[in-house]
Formats: C-alpha cells, structure tokens, sequence
C-alpha cells in the first residue's frame, strides 16, 4: 500500500461508506418488507422518523461516494512519483490493470445512478405525503449495491497497490499508429477521420444544445405532444451518440492540440501533468452535461405521479438548465483554448 | 435563472481565457514529443526553418520527433551532460551506455561536447559510441 494523504482518505471514505452503505442496504430491505401505504396514526411519528433516518444516512453516503469518483484521479495523480517509469497517471494504471478498469467503469455509473436517486429524492422529498417513497427505496437497493461493489473495489484497490514494478511510458500506448483511438474512427470515417471526427464533434455537440434549448424554450408547452416526444427522444438519442464521438475527439485532436504536443494522444497527461490547467474542468463539465440528460431520462418515468407532476416539471427543467449549461460551457472552453492557443 | 446561466457562462470564459493565459505565459518549457518536464542537462533543442524552437527531454523524444519532421529542421542543439553548453549536434559526441537518463522512455544516449567525456564515460558505463542521429542529408 502507498501511504499518504489520498490513499488514507480514500480509505477512510471506502470504509465508512462501506459500513453505512450496508447497514442501508439492510434498512432498505427492512422497510420495503414493512412497507404500508396506510398506517395507524399511533404509529405514524415512529415511521416518519425512520424513513427520515434511511434517507438521511442514503443522501450522506451518496454524496460522499460521488465525490469520491474525481477524488481517486487525485489519487492516482499522487502516486506517479512513487512509481518507477510512470510519467503520467497511465503508468499508475499499468499496476493492477484489470482493478483499475473496472474502477474506471464503476464510478462514472455509481455517480450517474447515485445523482439520478437524489434527483428523484429530492422530488419526492417536497411533497409532504412523498408518494414515491416505495420507488424511491427500491431503487435505494440498485444504489446501495452498487455503492458496495465501488466501496469495496476501493479499498482492494488501496490495500492492493505496491510500487514495485517498472511500468512504460504513454507514449508507448497512445502514440502508436495502431492505438484504438485512432484506429475505430479511421475504420468508420476514413483516412481522413481527424478534420471529419473535429467537425462531427462540433455538430453533434451544437446540435444537441439547440435541442436543449428548445425544450427550455416559451414555445415548449405550445407544441404538440407528438414533437415534444420526439425532440426528447432526440436528445436522449444525440446525447449517447456524443459520448463515443467526445471520447475519440478528445483523444485524437483536442488533448493533442491544446497540449501543444500533436503526436501526443495521452488523455491522462492532458488531465493531470498541468500542460493545461483547465482541461479537468473542461472534462467534467462534458461528462455532468451529459449525465444530465440521462437524470431527465431518468425523472420523466420514475416520477411519473399526479401529485408530485408539477414538482418533477420544475425539477427537469433546472436539470435541463444544467445539461445545457455543462455542455455549452464545455464546448466554449475547448473553443477558447484552439482560438487562443 | 437565465442570469444565473450566463454570468456562469462568463466565469466559464473567464476560467478559460486564464488556461489559456497560462500556457501562454507562465508555463515552464516541457517536452514537445511527451510533454514532461525538461531536466537543462539533457535538454534538446530543435531549430526549425522558419527560426521556431522545440524543447525535448532527452535525445530519445528528439530522435522520434526528428525522424517524422526531418525536412522542417534547420539544425539541432544539444546540452554537454558536463558542462551544460548548448552545442550543434554536429560537434557533439553520442554515447549509447548502461546509464538511462530519463526511466520514462529508457534514454541511453549521452552527448559530449569533447571526446575525452565520451570516452571516458562510454568506458565507466560499458558504452559505445554512436553517429549523430540528428544528421540532415542536405
């Protein structure tokens, strides 16, 4: 184990979140088996009173494993002077490879899932006869078990890790005519994938804040049902396609161009050496866009209740707020830094 | 909220004109093949033909970028790992050693600005030594 500030935080959070996340997961349980929709007026102090403990302890517990996720890049950037050959965060992920993919993999999907929950929560939450409690514990359960899993990933991953391997550089990886990033995109787009994939960025991009605006637009609730549907499935259709084409465009022209090394296609150095000090803003602000989107995928079914509908309207449309904030702020950095550059 | 929206927009713009100030002004040179810090003793410079330099951390990152750029390089500077002095490549002496100077990319090469260094260096580090690899066919 390498010992420091980060690794004893990240522990600590893995431990704590851990022992709450599974006393939550029990409670969870234990309420949804003794769950009535009417109860005698004696009991119904006790029962608010627990129900506000459960979803007390699941807002605690979640906040801190979302924060959790930028805090172990934090973490990995600390250990690159520990290990021998690693320049950037891609030589700590050379050392147990397969904990640190899926650790890559479950904490973006902890954080959407978890955001998503305190969303529906915090609908439910201002109703006073919180209709949507039963749902919102069932999907408390999907939560808490993924909070597990990352928890408990953590803390391997913390215990697990020893300096005493010589990784290679990045360059060894990325920079290879042969590396996926480069490859996939030549293979759907073409020899000429760069200026076709740079283009493609813009205009999904671009494409998919118009839509957003839209839906945020007067004229919204004059349009017909059957458009609206359709600009919605737009957007959530749009906002997964943009996903694959941010990726590749940030790893074959953006990091290289704003790094100011064009042979270089490192995503770890471009996020944690300071070549460019904004880019984990740049990259945060793509990824809380884009989660947006998927929360208001998430609102519109699962809060989908008469008496809180007017609640949920007010709900997605700050989430909308975000999603085109985020995204727009995203694209303007980029913008700022190839005009400026 | 539509205030709120575009005053962040602005601190937005504002965080990104810094980014931009900064790796415009203040940030110290790096690598301009891998990006990492550049150590003066191993550094290389790149001169190219439009007057314009390229910084390198050690003669491995120079060599790459070298072989795919040859025809835009006017000529090459390369530090004395004992003295320090910027030297034409020409005039320099390559040692290909034991001794790794960057652990990153595995640089064996050392440059000397007189051929006693290299010799004595390529003798203490079982090395031998090597033609310039910044040699421009003109």
């Amino acid at each position: 184990m390498i010992i420091n500030i980060y690794t004893l935080i990240m522990l600590f959070v893995a431990c704590v979140s851990l022992f709450l996340g599974g006393f939550l997961l029990y409670a969870t349980i234990q309420s949804l088996v003794t769950f009535k929709t009417a109860i005698p007026a004696k009991a119904i102090n006790t029962f608010e009173q627990k129900g506000y403990l459960l979803f007390l302890i699941a807002c605690v517990v979640i906040v801190i494993r979302m924060l959790a996720w930028p805090w172990f890049y934090f973490m990995l950037q600390s250990f690159v002077p520990e290990i021998p050959g690693a320049m950037c965060m891609f030589g700590v992920t050379q050392i147990l490879p397969s904990t640190v993919i899926f650790l890559q993999i479950i904490k973006p999907v902890a954080f959407f899932v978890m955001g998503g929950w305190l969303l529906c929560y915090a609908v439910d939450k201002s109703t006073p006869t919180t209709p949507l409690a039963r749902r919102n514990l069932y999907f408390l359960l999907i939560v808490c078990s993924i909070l597990l899993i990352d928890s408990a990933a953590d803390i391997s991953y913390v215990l697990r890790m020893k300096p005493l391997m010589s990784v290679s550089c990045c360059a060894t990886f990325f920079d290879t005519p042969l590396r996926p990033s480069a490859m996939i995109p030549q293979a759907i787009l073409g020899s000429n994938y760069q200026d076709i994939l740079f283009i493609l960025y813009y205009a999904v991009n671009i494409v998919l804040i118009a839509l957003l605006f839209t839906s945020l637009s007067k004229k919204w609730q004059s349009l017909p049902a059957s458009s609206k549907k359709y600009i919605l499935y737009g957007q959530a259709a749009l906002g997964i396609v943009n996903i694959p084409i941010v990726i590749f465009a940030f790893f074959e022209i953006i990091a290289p161009g704003l790094m100011q090394l064009p042979f270089h296609h490192c995503i770890y150095c471009f996020m944690g050496n300071g070549t460019v000090p904004d880019a984990p803003i740049m990259l945060g602000m793509f990824v809380i866009g884009t989660f947006a989107i998927g929360w208001m995928g998430i609102l519109r079914p699962l809060c989908k209740n008469k008496e809180v509908q007017p609640v949920t309207e007010r709900m997605l449309v700050k989430v909308n707020h975000l999603a085109v904030f985020c995204l727009l702020a995203s694209l303007i950095m980029v913008t700022v830094h190839f005009l400026f550059i | 909220m539509a205030r709120k929206f575009w005053i962040g927009i602005l601190i937005t713009l504002t965080i990104a004109l810094a980014g931009v100030s900064y790796q415009k002004l203040l940030r110290n040179p790096r690598c301009a093949y891998d990006g990492s810090p550049i150590a003066p003793i191993y550094e290389v410079d790149i001169i190219l033909k439009d007057t314009s330099v390229r910084k390198f951390c050690s003669v491995y990152c120079a060599t790459q970028w070298f072989e795919k750029n040859t025809l835009s390089v006017d000529h090459v500077l390369v530090t004395d790992e004992i003295r320090g002095n910027k030297i034409d490549s020409n005039m320099a002496y390559f040692v290909e050693s034991e001794l790794i100077t960057n652990e990153t990319n595995d640089n064996r090469i050392h440059v000397f600005q007189l051929r006693q260094d290299a010799l004595t260096h390529a003798e203490k580090f079982h090395g031998k030594t090597v033609d310039d690899p910044f040699f421009i066919d003109e």
